[in-house]
């Protein structure tokens, strides 16, 4: 979902991109104006087809959310009058397009390094460990497919065997079986010393 | 390779899975044969130092395994026996280099040894593969290229051959032959054994055959009539 | 944090997502599709407990911040947390901390049988809760909608919430029995 390597906004730091959506957002719920956002809107509209056109698209891509704005300046409408419909209208499609843009101009390995950076202070929270986060999403996409395959494997059994889908027969086989994995993937992790670094050994042996 | 077990046993909730042991390791290619449950999985396992010694010692080239842990799962790879447990990113390349990042290498570096290590299991067309788009095989060698790619002294494997088909089967077996790393291999399948150097027989915790190859294999046989 | 415990959030994770790829369904009177990705929240909060259960949901609120499609409908990037719904999202964060908690509390209990599932049906209900007003008081503040419509909106959800909440309860018990405190180490 990334655009072509290089451009401008590419080229800032992942905190500056988020600092102006934070500021934009800001700035636009501090006027009440629908000429002001409209004039706002416009002018953001207009830097994304010269900077960022791939932004408009994948904003355009994600309707739902679109559709759901929509929805909401509808009720609006007809509860508070098109005054703060269109009020809501700009705002939050202007705001979505913006943080839209950040999204499509910042890569993923940029956003796992801002993320570990800022989760720094919570190391000193004893929270955890800033570089176990980049294993952690790693691991997350590693197991999605894997979770994925063993709900459809317990589905498809379930069909099979023409036994209605309950809950239990369902939900529980399909964690438990993967508990069994994480265990294995958890020794995995220490025997392959993944986080060899990232912390002092601790280990209780019994087999 | 030179692993020494000093009285060596294992327990697992207050069951002893491996009576008191004394043996030395010294040869290229060791098997582990038994029954389920005979303990051979817990010894493989104290090795690398999966498993601690409930008393006694082991000592894997040198470094003794509680006292020295990363010492020594440095310098031993462990192929699990559900290898796609162990591959811990989802795309091939990625995970191997992952494995790597304690030895602190350049990017370069880590992009040629993961590219070697593919192209020496014969894997290279892998290196972009999701790890659950790969077949029992497969994945079996790729958590073998992982593990190699950080140059250990001595692998494990752990039943690699277990739920193969013929031709995974005979993949797995030309390349544990091929490799020049001191190999210790637990396994069912006997067929695996055929070139090693010795072998030992694993029965309700202790080691009831240890020698060549065929006449372990025949006391196993007896054993299972 | 020891590998098991990160494996674990990093598996909840994955299970919240992947419940939110599962179709939503149709409930009998409830006019609005029941996504099953809440029950995943609930299910990490009472399996992992409060501190492990949180981060599983940090950790998707990461995923969904890098523009991952993680979210149920295939949404994600930034754009998620200026939605409407976006209280939801973030809800969930203390929603399975304190589901995680009650959780905890129940397990520390000498009891068993219906009364621990009692107990967990109080603690997921706690956590359904939780989601919902800061749901709320994201469509309050952000969205601009008075506290009545607010909540007259919201309480389409409450029905198909409660039905997971149940479900949670439910799996989580059976889950206990099995793999008892041993799954995490805190």
């Amino acid at each position: 979902m990334t655009a072509a390597p290089g451009t401008v906004l590419e080229r800032l730091p992942a905190t500056t991109k988020l600092a102006a959506l934070f500021c934009i957002s800001v700035l636009l719920f501090l006027t009440t104006s629908p000429s002001l956002l409209g004039a706002a809107a416009g002018a953001i509209l207009v830097a994304c087809l010269l900077l960022c056109r791939e932004a408009l698209v994948q904003w355009l891509k994600a309707w739902p959310l679109l559709l759901t704005i929509g929805i909401f300046a509808l009720w609006k409408a007809f509860a508070d009058g098109y005054h703060e419909a269109l009020v809501l209208l700009l705002r939050l499609g202007t705001l979505s397009l913006v943080a839209t843009v950040v999204t499509v101009t910042t890569s993923i390995r940029q956003f796992i390094d801002t993320i570990t950076r800022l989760a720094r202070p919570l190391e000193k929270l004893g929270i955890g460990n800033a570089h176990d986060i980049g294993l952690a999403i790693g691991l997350v996409m590693r197991l999605i497919p894997d979770v994925r395959q063993r709900y459809l494997a317990v589905v498809d059994a379930h069909r099979a065997r023409g036994l209605p889908l309950r809950p239990s027969t369902l939900f529980v086989p399909m964690i438990i079986g993967m508990l069994k994995g994480a265990d294995d993937m958890a020794n995995a992790i220490d025997a392959r010393g993944i986080r060899a670094d990232t912390r002092t050994e601790k280990k209780v042996g019994h087999g | 390779m030179d692993i020494v077990f000093a009285n060596a046993s294992a327990k697992f909730a207050n069951r002893n899975v491996l009576e008191p042991l004394s043996i030395r390791l010294t040869e290229h290619r060791i098997g582990i044969i038994g029954l389920n449950g005979s303990g051979k999985s817990t010894f493989a396992r104290m090795i690398n130092g999966l498993v601690f010694p409930h008393a006694g010692s082991v000592v894997t080239n040198g470094f003794e395994t509680r006292q020295d842990a990363e010492r020594v799962r440095s310098i031993v790879g462990y192929i699990f026996q559900n290898p796609a447990n162990q591959i811990v990113l989802p795309v091939v390349r990625d995970d191997i280099a992952l494995g790597m990042k304690r030895l602190r290498l350049g990017t370069r570096e880590v992009e040629q040894r993961v590219s070697d290590v593919l192209a020496r299991l014969g894997i290279g067309h892998l290196a972009e593969r999701r790890a659950h788009e790969l077949s029992g095989g497969e994945v079996q060698l790729v958590a073998l290229a992982a593990v190699l790619a950080t140059s250990p002294d001595i692998v494990i494997m752990d039943e690699p051959t277990n739920q193969l088909d013929l031709r995974n089967r005979n993949m797995v077996t030309r390349t544990i032959r091929d490799l020049v790393e001191d190999v210790i291999v637990v396994t069912h399948d006997l067929a695996l054994l055929a070139n090693f150097d010795r072998v030992l027989l694993f029965h309700e915790g202790r080691i009831l055959a240890d020698g060549a190859a065929e006449n372990v294999i025949a006391r196993y046989e007896e054993l299972v009539q | 944090m020891d590998s098991k415990s990160l494996v674990l959030v990093a598996l909840f994770t994955a299970i919240i997502v992947v419940l939110g790829l599962i179709p939503p369904i149709m409930v009998a009177v409830i006019p609005v599709p029941i996504h099953a990705q809440s029950l995943g929240v609930l299910l990490a909060g009472i399996v992992l407990g409060a501190r492990h259960g949180a981060l599983s949901v940090l950790l998707l609120i990461a995923l969904v911040a890098i523009g991952l499609p993680v979210l149920s409908g295939g949404r994600g990037g930034l754009s998620v947390f200026l939605s409407p719904t976006a209280g939801y999202l973030l809800g969930y964060l203390p929603a399975a901390w304190m589901t995680g908690w009650a959780a905890d509390r129940v397990h520390d209990l000498p009891i068993r049988g219906w009364k621990v599932l009692a107990g967990l049906l109080a603690a997921a209900i706690l956590g359904v809760l939780i989601t919902h007003v800061v749901g709320i008081a994201w469509l309050i503040a952000y969205v601009g909608l008075s506290p009545l419509e607010a909540i007259v909106g919201d309480l389409i959800f409450v029905p198909g919430d409660l039905v997971k909440a149940a479900l949670a309860a439910y799996v989580g018990r059976i889950i206990h029995e099995n793999f008892g405190r041993r799954l995490i180490a805190s």
